[in-house]
């Protein structure tokens, strides 16, 4: 019985044996681990990608591999992404976050993001219209704020989607 | 300071208004998708002496 016993624990223990965890996706020299999501879609999940344009309001920068940690708050506008082989995507950003880390990783959290191919340009100005006249009919301040802001994002998508 | 600042909305609402107009702004085979999450709904109902107080409330 003791010995049956022991037998199982050992078949078990051999099951047991730890390996090494699969090796990350290597990341090469030159490149870095672009992080892209909205809470529409997950463009890019830890791949490496040679260079990010981002609007923020710190103003617009490029993100090239080894840059200083950063934090930025987004400014809707387009991310512009140069994938490692050489293709560029453009995605347009509504809100959000940059987070540049200490291992040159970079994560783009966005509330909504859409690429600039799905901006259709004459809805746009029809949001931008919209905007204007809510702008000028607004009774309080907050609501004019408001207004303030969907003109500048709606003059933002007509401008990437031409 | 920005002006939405000065007025006392904060980037949160900077954010959603601005979500808001991008999927307006969508074609419209995306669009509909998108509008749907334009809405979210919370059901408030206050709780006093252990017994809800007042009946549930829709907030926006």
């Amino acid at each position: 019985m003791a010995l049956a016993f022991r037998n199982t624990l050992r078949a078990a223990r051999s099951l047991m044996v730890r390996g090494y965890a699969e090796a990350a996706p290597a990341i090469k020299e030159g490149e870095m681990a672009l992080t892209l999501a909205a809470g529409n879609k997950v463009f890019y999940n830890k791949v490496a990608v040679k260079q990010i344009d981002v609007p923020s309001f710190s103003g617009a920068f490029g993100i090239l591999p080894k840059h200083v940690p950063t934090l930025a708050v987004l400014k809707p506008g387009v991310v512009t992404v140069y994938e490692s082989d050489g293709k560029q995507a453009k995605i347009f950003v509504s809100s959000g976050t940059i987070t540049v880390n200490e291992d040159s990783s970079v994560q783009v959290l966005a509330e909504e993001a859409h690429p600039v191919e799905s901006l259709d340009r004459s809805a746009a100005q029809e949001a931008l219209s919209k905007a204007q006249s809510e702008y000028n009919s607004a009774g309080n301040e907050k609501a004019k704020a408001e207004a303030a802001i969907a003109v500048e994002v709606a003059e933002e998508i007509v401008k990437a989607a031409s | 300071m920005s002006a939405w600042r000065q007025a006392g909305l904060n980037y949160i609402n900077y954010s959603s208004v601005a979500a808001q107009i991008l999927r307006r702004s969508l074609k419209p085979e995306f669009r509909a998708d998108a509008l749907k999450r334009d809405a979210s709904h919370v059901r408030i109902t206050p709780w006093a002496d252990g017994k809800p107080a007042a009946k549930a409330q829709q907030a926006k």
